[in-house]
C-alpha cells in the first residue's frame, strides 16, 4: 500500500471488493473519504461508451474483501474546476425529464411511444406529452401508435423534420432488433456447433 | 477533497442507490453532505422486474439517503469531462477571457514615450489630421504584407468567388432585361417613399426647425382653423410657413392695407388683424394669407390658390383686400388698391405675397378657413358686395333699418350702420353685381366698395345675403332684390364678379377715384370722409382694437343705420327690385355710401342714391360708392373707433388674446358675434384693433358686413348651398365670380356667408350649423374654421355641431377676420374699401338687423337665431349628411372649392380684391359673414351667458348660434363691445363677449344680432328652398344658384330679417 499517509487508497489504484449483497465490484480509485468510509471507483461504462465511465460510490462499511489489485504511485492529475451551474441545470432537466417520462408512462403510453419520445427529445428539446400524444414544438402532434403517418400538424419544415426523426427512429429500432436477434442466434449456433 | 470533486461532478446524473436491504432506488443525484448523505430527486424504487419506467405516482420528489443506509451508489455513463470548466466553454470570447490568455503570458507592455523626433513637424501632424483618406489603401496593405511578410493576397476585386460578372451582350433578351432593370430603378427612385427616405438623408433642417413648433400660437389656431376648415392636412412645416406667412400677411395686410388707405387698416389691418386674431394662426394665415393670397390668387390665381391652399384664409383677406383692389385695379391691385384706390394694387401685392407664398398652399386648407376669413373679408368683401346688395337692398332695409336702429349706437354707428346696411344691401346686390356692391359699397362705402370691388362679386353674393340676412334687409334686398336681385344680384354679382374684378377694378377706376380714395381714404361722397376714415383706418390699423370698439359703436350705429337702412333698404329694395337689383344694390351701396358718408341717416338715403348710382355704374359706382361709403363709414368708424380707442384698446388687449388662438377667435367671433359682421370686424379690431382700428370701423363694418352677409347669406346662401351642393355652389360662384359674375360671387358669398352664417349658427347651434352648413356649413365651416381657424375652425370643421359654438366663435373670429379681411380689402382697394365698406355695410346691415332685433327683442333675436338655427338644423339635416362633409369635408372640399371657386370667381373678376373678397368675401366672406354672424351670434349667444355657452356648446348652438350670431351682430352693432372684441371674443367663448357686449351694447346688440341671425335663418330656409329656384333664375347658372340662393336667402332673410327687423324695429 503505497497510499500516502492518511489515505488508504491511492488514486488510480485498481480495487476490487464485494458488497454485502454479494456483488463483486472492481474499479479504479477516484476518491476515498476516510470520514464516511466512502470509496469512489471508476468503472468502464456499462453501456460500452468509450468516453464514459460508471462511477461507483461504495460504502466500505458494507463491503468485504477489499483488494488492491495494483497500486498506482503516480500523483493523480490535478482536479479540473467544475461548472456547478451546468451541473445544477443538468440536475433540473434530468428531474423534469424523468417526471415527464413518468407522466407519460402513467398515462399508459406504449413503450414504443416512450422510446420515440426519448428519441425525439434527444433532437428536439421542445417536446412534451399531451395525454398520449407527443407534441413537438407546439406544432406537430404524434398520436399513437406513433408511426410516421401519425405525425400531424401544419405542413412545413417542422412536420417534415419530425417525420424524418420518427422514420429514422423506427428504422433504428428495427435494425437494433435485427442485431439483437443475430446476436441471440449466434450463441445458439455456437452452442449447436459446440454440441 | 477528491471525493467532493467526484461527487460534485456527478451531480445531476442518474444514479442507482442500493440500500442495505438490497433495494435499488433510482433518481437524479441532487446533492450530498459532508457526511456523504445523498439526496436523490425524483427517485423511485426500481423494481427488480424490468418494467418500463416508474409511474408518476411512484416517483418521490426527493429522497435523502443516509450514508449508513446505502451500500453502493452507481452512476452510469458518466462523462468526466462533462462538467469540466473549460475556458472556451465559459467566457472564452469575452474581452477578459481573450485578454487573459495573452496578457497572462505577456506582461503588460512597457509603455514607451512617443518621440516625434524629426518627423513630427507641425506640418506632418497637420497632414495627418488633415488626411482625409480612410486609412490605408487596400493595395498598400497588400503590398506591404507581400513585401514584409511574403503574404500574397488572393483578393479578387471582381469577387468572382461570390458573384458572376454580368455578361453584356446586344441580344434582345439582354436589352429587354436591361431596360426592365432601368425601369424598375426609375420606379423605385421616383417613388415617394424612396424620395422621402432620400430626403431624410438630405434634410438640412435642424431638428429644431423640424420639430419645434415655434409659431405654435398662430399655427395652432391656423392649424385648427385650417384643419377644421379644410380638413386637409398641412404639414407642420407648411403650416408654420402658412402661419408665418399668414402672420406676415396679416401684418403685411394690415400694414399694407393700412398704408394703402384707411381702408387698408380697416381691411387688412383690421380684417387681417381681426382675422389673424380671430383665426389665430388660421386666421392669421387667413387674414394675412387669405387676404393677400386671395388678392393675389383671387385675382389671378385666386380660385385655385386660395381654394387649393391655405389661401382660403388668405384669399378671404386678400379677397377682401384684393377684391377691392382687384375690382378697381385688378385682383393684384386690390391690396394695393386698398391703399391706393381700393388697395387693389396693394391688396394684390400684399395678397399676392401672402397668397403666393402661403396663400395657395394654405389656401386650400385654409381656404375654407380663409374662406371664412375671406368670408369675413369676403364677408366684408361679400359684405361689401353683400353690402352692395344689401346696401342696395339692405341699405334700404338692412342698412337703413340698422341705421335707424343704429340710433342706439349713435351717429358713428348709425353712419357705420347706415353704411353697413347700405353696404350690406349693396353688398348683397353688389354680390349680384358688384356694381351694386360698389354702389353698395358706396352706400356702405367701405364695406360695399371693398366688397363690391372684390368681395362684391364674391362677397356680394354672400354679402348681400348676409347683409340682407342680417337686417332682413338682405332679405328685403333679396326679397325685393333677391327675387330680382337674387338673379340680378347674382347676375350682377356675377357681372360684378367678372366685372367685379373688372368692375371692381373698373369701379375702382371709375369709382376708384372715389373708391380708391373712398376705399383707401374715402373717395367720392365720403371721399373726404373716406379719406378721413382711411386715415382713421390707418390709425385704426394700428389701433384696430380701439376701432373695433368704435366699430362696435359704429356697429351699433350701423345697426341703427341698418335699421334705418332696413327701412331705406326696404325702400331701396323696392327701388332695387324695380330698377335692378344691381342698381338697387348699387343704390343701396350708394345709399350706404351716402349713408356712410352721412353715417346713419345718410346711409339710407345714400343707399338709395348708391343704388341709383349702382344702377348707373353698378359695379363701379357701387364699388366706388361702397368704397367711398365704406371709407366714410370707416372713417366714421375710425373716428368712432378712435373715440372708442380706449375701448378698442381694451378690445385690442382682448384681441390679442383673441388673436391668440382662443382670444382671437373668440375675440373675433365674439366681436364679430356682437356685430355678427361687426363682430368679425370687432374681432378684427380686437385682434387687429390697432391695425383695424383705423379700419376698425371698417372692420366693424366689415364685421357688420360679414354679419350682415352672414345673416343674409347664411340663410339664403346656406340654403342655396344646401340645396346646391356646396361644391357646385362654390364652383359656380367661383366661376361666376371668376367670370366676374358679381352675382354669383355675391350669391356664393352670400351663400357662403349664409352657409357660414348658417354654419355658424348651426355650428353654434350645432344642428343649425349642421343643417345650414351642409354645403355652406362645409364651406362656412371651412370658412368659419378658417376664419375661426383657431379653435373653432378646427373644431368647427370637424365638429360643426359640437363645436359649432366654437365654430361660431371661430366663425366669429373668422368673421372678425373676415371682417378684417374685408375691411382690409376695402381699405386697401376700392374693393377693399368696398369690402370694408361692404363689411361695414354688412356689419351695418347686420347691425341694422341686430339692432332691429335688439330694439325689438334681444331675446327674440336669439329666438330668431334659434329659429334660424332650427332652420339651419333642418337644413343642416339635409346638410347634416353634408355637415360632416360640409363642415369638414365640404369645407375642405366644397368649402375650399367653394371658397376657391368663389375666390376664383371673385378672383377672375375682382381678381385681387375679389379674390380676397371673393374668397373670403364671396364664399368665405359670405359664409364667413354668415358664419361670422352665426359665430357672432354664437358669440352673442355667449354674451347672453347661456346663449354664448350654448353656442359654444353647440347644442344650444342652434338657438344660440343664431342668437349668438344675432347677438354677435348686435355686439358688432355694439361694435364697441365687439371692438371690445375681447369681450366679444370672450363672449364667443362664453360670456366674455357678452360681458363686454352685454353690458352696454350686449342686450341691444344681441337683439340686433338675433335679428340678423334670424333673418339669415329665415332667409336660409327660404334660400334653401328658393335658393335653388332663384339660382336657376339667375342669369348665370352658377350665379343663379348662388344668387338665387343668396338672393332668395337674402330675400327670405331680408324678408324675414326685414320682417323681423321691422317687427323688432316696430
Amino acid at each position: 500500500m503505497a497510499a500516502p499517509p492518511g489515505e488508504y487508497f491511492s488514486v488510480g489504484s485498481q480495487v476490487s471488493c464485494r458488497t454485502c449483497q454479494e456483488q463483486r465490484l472492481q474499479g479504479e480509485v477516484v476518491a476515498f473519504d476516510y470520514q464516511s468510509k466512502m470509496l469512489a471507483l471508476k468503472c468502464p461504462s456499462s453501456s460500452g461508451k468509450p468516453n464514459h465511465a460508471d462511477i461507483l460510490l461504495i460504502n466500505l462499511q458494507y463491503v468485504s474483501e477489499v483488494e488492491i489489485i495494483n497500486d498506482r504511485t503516480e500523483t493523480p492529475p490535478p482536479l479540473a474546476s467544475l461548472n456547478v451551474s451546468k451541473l445544477a441545470s443538468k440536475a433540473r432537466t434530468e428531474k423534469e425529464e424523468k417526471l415527464s417520462q413518468a407522466y407519460a408512462i402513467s398515462a399508459g403510453v406504449s413503450l414504443e411511444g416512450q422510446q420515440l419520445f426519448q428519441t425525439i427529445h434527444k433532437t428536439i428539446k421542445d417536446c412534451k406529452w399531451q395525454e398520449k400524444n407527443i407534441v413537438v414544438m407546439e406544432e406537430v402532434v404524434i398520436t399513437p401508435p406513433y408511426q410516421v403517418e401519425n405525425c400531424k400538424g401544419k405542413e412545413g419544415s417542422a412536420l417534415s423534420h419530425v417525420r424524418k426523426i420518427v422514420e429514422k427512429h423506427f428504422r433504428d429500432v428495427e435494425s437494433q432488433k435485427i442485431l439483437q436477434r443475430s446476436q441471440a442466434q449466434q450463441p445458439q449456433k455456437e452452442a449447436a456447433l459446440s454440441s | 477533497m477528491r471525493m467532493v470533486h467526484i461527487l460534485t461532478s456527478v451531480v445531476g446524473s442518474k444514479c442507482e442507490v442500493q440500500v442495505k436491504n438490497g433495494g435499488i432506488y433510482e433518481g437524479v443525484f441532487k446533492t450530498y453532505s459532508p457526511k456523504c448523505d445523498l439526496v436523490l430527486d425524483a427517485a423511485h424504487e426500481k423494481s427488480t422486474e424490468s418494467s418500463s419506467g416508474p409511474k408518476r405516482e411512484e416517483i418521490m420528489e426527493s429522497i435523502l439517503f443516509k450514508c449508513s443506509d446505502f451500500v453502493v451508489v452507481q452512476f452510469k455513463d458518466m462523462d468526466s469531462s462533462y462538467a469540466r470548466r473549460v475556458p472556451s466553454e465559459t467566457d472564452a470570447f469575452t474581452d477578459s477571457a481573450i485578454s487573459a490568455k495573452v496578457n497572462g503570458e505577456h506582461k503588460e507592455k512597457d509603455l514607451e514615450p512617443w518621440d516625434a523626433g524629426e518627423l513630427t513637424t507641425n506640418e506632418e501632424l497637420e497632414a495627418l489630421e488633415n488626411d482625409v483618406s480612410n486609412g490605408w489603401d487596400p493595395n498598400d496593405m497588400f503590398r506591404y504584407n507581400e513585401e514584409n511578410y511574403g503574404v500574397v493576397s488572393t483578393y479578387d476585386s471582381s469577387l468572382s468567388s461570390y458573384t458572376v460578372p454580368l455578361e453584356r451582350d446586344n441580344s434582345e433578351e439582354f436589352l429587354k432585361r436591361e431596360a426592365r432593370a432601368n425601369q424598375l430603378a426609375e420606379e423605385i427612385e421616383s417613388s415617394a417613399q424612396y424620395k422621402a427616405r432620400v430626403a431624410l438623408e438630405n434634410d438640412d433642417r435642424s431638428e429644431e426647425e423640424k420639430y419645434t413648433a415655434v409659431q405654435r400660437n398662430s399655427s395652432e389656431r391656423e392649424g385648427h382653423g385650417i384643419n377644421t376648415r379644410e380638413n386637409k392636412y398641412i404639414p407642420p412645416g407648411q403650416r408654420n410657413r402658412e402661419v408665418i406667412s399668414w402672420g406676415s400677411g396679416r401684418q403685411n395686410s394690415p400694414r399694407m392695407g393700412q398704408p394703402g388707405s384707411g381702408s387698408m387698416p380697416s381691411r387688412s389691418t383690421s380684417h387681417t388683424s381681426d382675422f389673424n386674431p380671430n383665426s389665430g394662426s388660421d386666421q392669421r394665415v387667413v387674414n394675412g394669407g387669405v387676404p393677400w393670397p386671395s388678392p393675389c390668387p383671387s385675382p389671378s390665381s385666386r380660385p385655385p390658390s386660395r381654394y387649393q391652399s391655405g389661401p382660403n384664409s388668405l384669399p378671404p383677406r386678400a379677397a377682401t383686400p384684393t377684391r377691392p383692389p382687384s375690382r378697381p385695379p385688378s385682383r393684384p391691385s386690390r391690396p394695393p388698391s386698398h391703399p391706393s384706390a381700393h388697395g387693389s394694387p396693394a391688396p394684390v401685392s400684399t395678397m399676392p405675397k401672402r397668397m403666393s407664398s402661403e396663400g395657395p398652399p394654405r389656401m386650400s386648407p385654409k381656404a375654407q378657413r380663409h374662406p371664412r376669413n375671406h368670408r369675413v373679408s369676403a364677408g366684408r368683401g361679400s359684405i361689401s358686395s353683400g353690402l352692395e346688395f344689401v346696401s342696395h337692398n339692405p341699405p334700404s332695409e338692412a342698412a337703413t333699418p340698422p341705421v335707424a336702429r343704429t340710433s342706439p349706437s349713435g351717429g358713428t354707428w348709425s353712419s357705420v350702420v347706415s353704411g353697413v346696411p347700405r353696404l350690406s344691401p349693396k353688398t348683397h346686390r353688389p354680390r349680384s353685381p358688384r356694381q351694386n356692391s360698389i354702389g353698395n359699397s358706396p352706400s356702405g362705402p367701405v364695406l360695399a366698395s371693398p366688397q363690391a370691388g372684390i368681395i362684391p362679386t364674391e362677397a356680394v353674393a354672400m354679402p348681400v345675403p348676409a347683409a340682407s340676412p342680417t337686417p332682413a334687409s338682405p332679405a328685403s334686398n333679396r326679397a325685393v332684390t333677391p327675387s330680382i336681385e337674387a338673379k340680378d344680384s347674382r347676375l350682377q354679382d356675377q357681372r360684378q364678379n367678372s366685372p367685379a374684378g373688372n368692375k371692381d377694378n373698373t369701379k375702382p377706376s371709375e369709382t376708384s377715384p372715389n373708391f380708391s380714395k373712398a376705399e383707401n381714404k374715402g373717395i367720392s361722397p365720403i371721399v373726404s370722409e373716406h379719406r378721413k376714415q382711411i386715415d382713421d383706418l390707418k390709425k385704426f390699423k394700428n389701433d384696430f382694437r380701439l376701432q373695433p370698439s368704435s366699430t362696435s359703436e359704429s356697429m351699433d350705429q350701423l345697426l341703427n343705420k341698418n335699421r334705418e337702412g332696413e327701412k331705406s333698404r326696404d325702400l331701396i329694395k323696392d327701388k332695387i327690385e324695380p330698377s335692378a337689383k344691381d342698381s338697387f344694390i348699387e343704390n343701396s351701396s350708394s345709399n350706404c355710401t351716402s349713408g356712410s358718408s352721412k353715417p346713419n341717416s345718410p346711409s339710407i338715403s345714400p343707399s338709395i342714391l348708391s343704388n341709383t348710382e349702382h344702377k348707373r355704374g353698378p359695379e363701379v359706382t357701387s364699388q366706388g360708392v361702397q368704397t367711398s361709403s365704406p371709407s366714410c363709414k370707416q372713417e366714421k368708424d375710425d373716428k368712432e373707433e378712435k373715440k372708442d380707442a380706449a375701448e378698442q384698446v381694451r378690445k385690442s388687449t382682448l384681441n390679442p388674446n383673441a388673436k391668440e388662438f382662443n382670444p382671437r377667435s373668440f375675440a373675433q367671433p365674439k366681436p364679430s358675434t356682437t356685430p355678427t359682421s361687426p363682430r368679425p370686424q370687432a374681432q378684427p379690431s380686437p385682434s387687429m384693433v390697432g391695425h383695424q382700428q383705423p379700419t376698425p370701423v371698417y372692420t366693424q363694418p366689415v364685421c357688420f358686413a360679414p354679419n350682415m352677409m352672414y345673416p343674409v347669406p347664411v340663410s339664403p346662401g346656406v340654403q342655396p348651398l344646401y340645396p346646391i351642393p356646396m361644391t357646385p355652389m362654390p364652383v359656380n360662384q367661383a366661376k361666376t365670380y371668376r367670370a366676374g359674375k358679381v352675382p354669383n360671387m355675391p350669391q356664393q358669398r352670400q351663400d357662403q356667408h349664409h352657409q357660414s352664417a348658417m354654419m355658424h349658427p348651426a355650428s353654434a347651434a350645432g344642428p343649425p350649423i349642421v343643417a345650414t352648413p351642409p354645403a355652406y356649413s362645409t364651406q362656412y365651416v371651412a370658412y368659419s374654421p378658417q376664419q375661426f381657424p383657431n379653435q373653432p375652425l378646427v373644431q368647427h370643421v370637424p365638429h360643426y355641431q359640437s363645436q359649432h359654438p366654437h365654430v361660431y366663435s371661430p366663425v366669429i373670429q373668422g368673421n372678425a377676420r373676415m371682417m378684417a379681411p374685408p375691411t382690409h380689402a376695402q381699405p386697401g382697394l376700392v374693393s377693399s374699401s368696398a369690402t370694408q365698406y361692404g363689411a361695414h355695410e354688412q356689419t351695418h346691415a347686420m347691425y341694422a338687423c341686430p339692432k332691429l332685433p335688439y330694439n325689438k327683442e334681444t331675446s327674440p333675436s336669439f329666438y330668431f337665431a334659434i329659429s334660424t338655427g332650427s332652420l339651419a338644423q333642418q337644413y343642416a339635416h339635409p346638410n347634416a349628411t353634408l355637415h360632416p362633409h360640409t363642415p369638414h369635408p365640404q369645407p375642405s372640399a366644397t368649402p375650399t372649392g367653394q371658397q376657391q371657386s368663389q375666390h376664383g370667381g371673385s378672383h377672375p373678376a375682382p381678381s385681387p380684391v375679389q379674390h380676397h373678397q371673393h374668397q373670403a368675401a364671396q364664399a368665405l366672406h359670405l359664409a364667413s359673414p354668415q358664419q361670422q354672424s352665426a359665430i357672432y351670434h354664437a358669440g352673442l349667444a355667449p354674451t347672453p351667458p347661456s346663449m354664448t355657452p350654448a353656442s359654444n356648446t353647440q347644442s344650444p348652438q342652434n338657438s344660440f348660434p343664431t342668437a349668438q350670431q344675432t347677438v354677435f351682430t348686435i355686439h358688432p352693432s355694439h361694435v364697441q363691445p365687439a371692438y371690445t372684441n375681447p369681450p366679444h371674443m370672450a363672449h364667443v367663448p362664453q360670456a366674455h363677449v357678452q360681458s363686454g357686449m352685454v353690458p352696454s351694447h350686449p342686450t341691444a346688440h344681441a337683439p340686433m344680432m338675433l335679428m340678423t341671425t334670424q333673418p339669415p335663418g329665415g332667409p336660409q330656409a327660404a334660400l334653401a328652398q328658393s335658393a335653388l329656384q332663384p339660382i336657376p333664375v339667375s342669369t348665370t347658372a352658377h350665379f343663379p344658384y348662388m344668387t338665387h340662393p343668396s338672393g332668395e336667402a337674402c330675400v327670405c332673410r331680408g324678408r324675414r330679417g326685414t320682417s323681423k327687423h321691422s317687427a323688432r324695429t316696430g
